[in-house]
């Protein structure tokens, strides 16, 4: 049995890490809930984010977290470009396996990219402050993690705040819940959606910037996190912003206490057992609700 | 002002679409299924990344140089020996991969302008097997049925090698491999595969566990915990350590295996920091080595003594580090600067090729074709018949190779008999600690300094 110390810093890295899967996970709910997009290219573009940090950092010298002035715009613009001028070609009745089939290959396209461009080789970001740890009492607290947990939490704030309760956030809400409804009273939901998916994107160029500064990466680490990913927006709740960002924390939680008790393997399978549970169980999700009928 | 009360109907009449069952219960379900089954479909597809290599290499070495190396020899008269080689040229291994093609690259360019091997040109023959075990497997077949080359080589890593090496011995060919350390290999009863490096897997640490018993008994360390990758590889290595230092009394305080998918080492870490381990024993790779690092830095932990088996050997290691490589040790089967028969020659000619010093997978390739060389030279045939194939396995059985690896010979199953150095990060530079002969460029340091 680990000892109490060991179990609160594994409550303490799990709540931290949670947080940032939220970050990584926010994106791939906005899709879905906006669109009915499951978005395979998603942690792809987190990497490419990850990359373009890395590249600002190494040449220009700017500070991963300065990058995202940079990368949040071009992202967001890039995702309203892939919305506009491949997503909304698909045909509506089949879009969700369709936009599987099509962000399966922007997900291969950018990490062949990746790797002409940089190479296979591992890379990563060292800054002196995320070395460091914060103490509390026994437990410390990883300087990166609590950088990675603040910024998601800025992120999903503002995300969800936009959603909640600006006028793009109700015409988006429409979008999601009829979107004829929305196209009768005069929304222009393609207009809509490709903010949407830019704003999903955008997302990925934030959580590609702490995960540049958290963790190594190469351009095929992104197989690793769809599956991760995927489970979370299921047992948060299909289209549901604070759902996911409940389910994030929680699994990361879980997966943390299993690590330290259990081991990595055990760990490994804590996702994919809550996905299991939750398809059995409960399909809304649980924190969810209905699809997409809340952020 | 008509906005808001544009919202307000919107939604009412959206609350209505909402039941019907296009977006209903029904179809939540089928789309959370399908995103489940995606999810699990591509979890499988993505289960192997580089870390999850074996061999006595690395993921990710620097190397980049031309696709295809000329092999010159073109005012060779006489058939050319065709050497065939399926090798992870993309995907996951590809970095590894290209390192080993160097080698082979170099080797036959360097055979051919001495004037090739029995008079006759080496061509090298690729294939790409997108680091797929089962290509790697097809690609051998066509290599040796269709392709009819005369003589076969190994790919990269311990998995792809346990594949390849099994068509090698259906076929009867001699199978000289670069890249397959892993225990298991040796356990399969491969009557034709030799090893192309001075060791495998589980010997790696044998010099620095005399190093520990040499120490006072006051000195050792008391306690070890070990954090090793399932992968075959990364094990052999830590628990060729651990069975020796538990036999000698040495207490095992943490022993953590973590997936080649982890990404996250802050609870591992936090389970191995708990303990205050004086010995770590790492099992890893490159990214999970910088990982851990990272982690112990985080939470303060600082062992006394601390060895990686590879992600140190890399030179791009501190720099992934932050300079925190001080006094990390790993066991290493080639050092360019080591002062061995025709590795000078190596080094000139592969810097001229490609860029940058060569690291132990192009090293180990280029190893490969010099075994294959001497045996071909020895023996005076080339072909892929059952009898001289036969006959340059059996010289290889009972010889004794000169390399750039060191001399080497084989036991029974193609496990070299050789040792693997110690190296150590010291001052920013990879040393070479132990064995204590000629081959050590500095002295050890114990214990080592704080990361």
């Amino acid at each position: 049995m680990p000892s109490p110390s060991l179990l609160l810093q594994g409550l303490a890295l799990g709540i931290l890490t949670g947080g940032v899967y939220a970050l990584l996970a926010a994106g791939l709910t906005l899709y879905f809930g906006v669109m009915r997009v499951v978005q395979i290219a998603h942690p792809a573009f987190l990497f490419l984010g990850a990359y373009l940090t890395y590249f600002l950092f190494t040449v220009v010298g700017v500070d991963p977290l300065l990058s995202i002035v940079v990368t949040v715009p071009l992202f967001f613009v890039l995702g309203m470009a892939i919305q506009r001028y491949l997503i909304s070609r698909l045909r509506s009745d089949s879009l969700t396996m369709m936009s599987v089939l099509l962000t399966f290959a922007l997900a291969l396209l950018i990490e062949g990219s990746l790797g002409v461009v940089a190479s296979g080789s591992f890379r990563s970001i060292t800054v002196d402050y995320a070395t460091r740890s914060f103490q509390l009492g026994t437990v410390r607290l990883p300087n990166d993690r609590l950088i990675g947990f603040a910024v998601a939490t800025v992120t999903l704030l503002v995300l969800f705040a936009i959603l909640r309760y600006s006028r793009y956030g109700q015409a988006l809400r429409a979008t999601i819940q009829h979107p004829e409804a929305a196209r009768l009273l005069g929304i222009d939901t393609d207009r809509i959606s490709a903010v949407g998916f830019g704003l999903g994107l955008a997302t990925a160029a934030v959580g590609g910037a702490v995960l540049a500064l958290i963790t190594t990466f190469f351009p095929a680490a992104h197989w690793g996190w769809i599956a991760r990913l995927m489970a979370i927006i299921v047992v948060g709740g299909l289209g549901s912003v604070s759902g996911a960002a409940l389910a994030a924390v929680m699994l990361g939680v879980i997966e943390a206490l299993v690590l330290v008790t259990l081991d990595a393997t055990w760990a490994a399978l804590v996702f994919y057992a809550f996905l299991f549970l939750t398809l059995v169980f409960r399909p809304h999700g649980f924190f969810g609700g209905r699809l997409a009928g809340r952020f | 002002m008509s906005g808001p009360r544009r919202h307000q109907a919107s939604e009412r009449l959206a609350q209505r679409g909402a039941n019907r069952s296009a977006f209903g219960a029904f179809g939540t379900v089928r789309l959370a299924c399908l995103i489940a089954l995606f999810a699990l479909v591509l979890a499988a597809c993505g289960g192997e990344d580089p870390t999850a290599g074996g061999g006595a290499s690395q993921p990710a070495v620097g190397s980049e140089g031309p696709q295809s190396a000329a092999t010159g020899g073109g005012d060779l008269e006489g058939d050319p020996i065709r050497v065939g080689v399926s090798l992870p040229l993309t995907g996951d291994f590809s970095e590894p991969g290209k390192g080993i093609q160097n080698g082979y690259d170099t080797w036959a360019t360097m055979v051919n302008e001495a004037g090739g091997l029995l008079d006759r040109p080496v061509e090298m023959v690729y294939r790409d097997d997108g680091s797929d075990p089962n290509r790697v497997i097809s690609d051998y077949e066509q290599l040796i049925t269709s392709e009819e080359v005369d003589m076969v080589l190994g790919p990269f890593s311990s998995r792809l090698v346990l594949a390849a090496a099994d068509v090698a011995e259906r076929n009867d060919m001699l199978f000289i491999e670069p890249a397959g350390a892993a225990p298991e290999i040796f356990e399969q009863g491969f009557e034709n595969l030799f090893y192309a490096a001075p060791a495998v897997a589980d010997t790696h640490y044998d010099y620095l566990f005399e190093y520990i018993m040499a120490l006072p008994e006051g000195e050792r360390p008391q306690t070890v915990a070990y954090a090793v990758l399932d992968d075959p590889f990364a094990q052999g290595t830590a628990n060729g350590l651990k069975v020796q230092l538990e036999e000698a009394g040495f207490e095992t305080v943490a022993d953590e295996v973590y997936p080649p998918e982890q990404t996250d080492f802050a609870a591992i870490a936090a389970r191995v920091a708990d303990t205050d381990a004086d010995l770590f024993v790492g099992g890893t790779q490159f990214e999970d080595s910088v990982g851990l690092i990272r982690a112990f830095q985080e939470l303060g932990y600082q062992p006394r003594m601390a060895a990686f088996s590879t992600g140190p050997t890399l030179p791009q290691f501190s720099e992934a580090v932050g300079g925190a490589s001080e006094g990390i040790l790993s066991p290493v089967g080639y050092s360019a600067q080591a002062d061995l028969p025709g590795n000078a020659e190596f080094v000139a000619k592969y810097q001229e090729m490609f860029d940058g010093e060569p690291g132990e997978d192009p090293a180990n390739g280029y190893t490969a074709g010099q075994i294959l060389a001497a045996a071909i030279e020895a023996v005076g045939c080339a072909d892929a018949t059952p009898e001289c194939q036969q006959q340059l396995i059996d010289h290889i059985r009972g010889a004794e190779i000169e390399t750039i690896v060191g001399t080497l010979s084989w036991d029974e199953a193609g496990r070299p008999q050789g040792a693997h150095m110690i190296q150590q990060w010291l001052d920013g530079r990879i040393e070479i600690v132990l064995p204590d002969t000629e081959v050590k460029t500095a002295d050890l340091v114990y214990p080592k300094p704080e990361w």
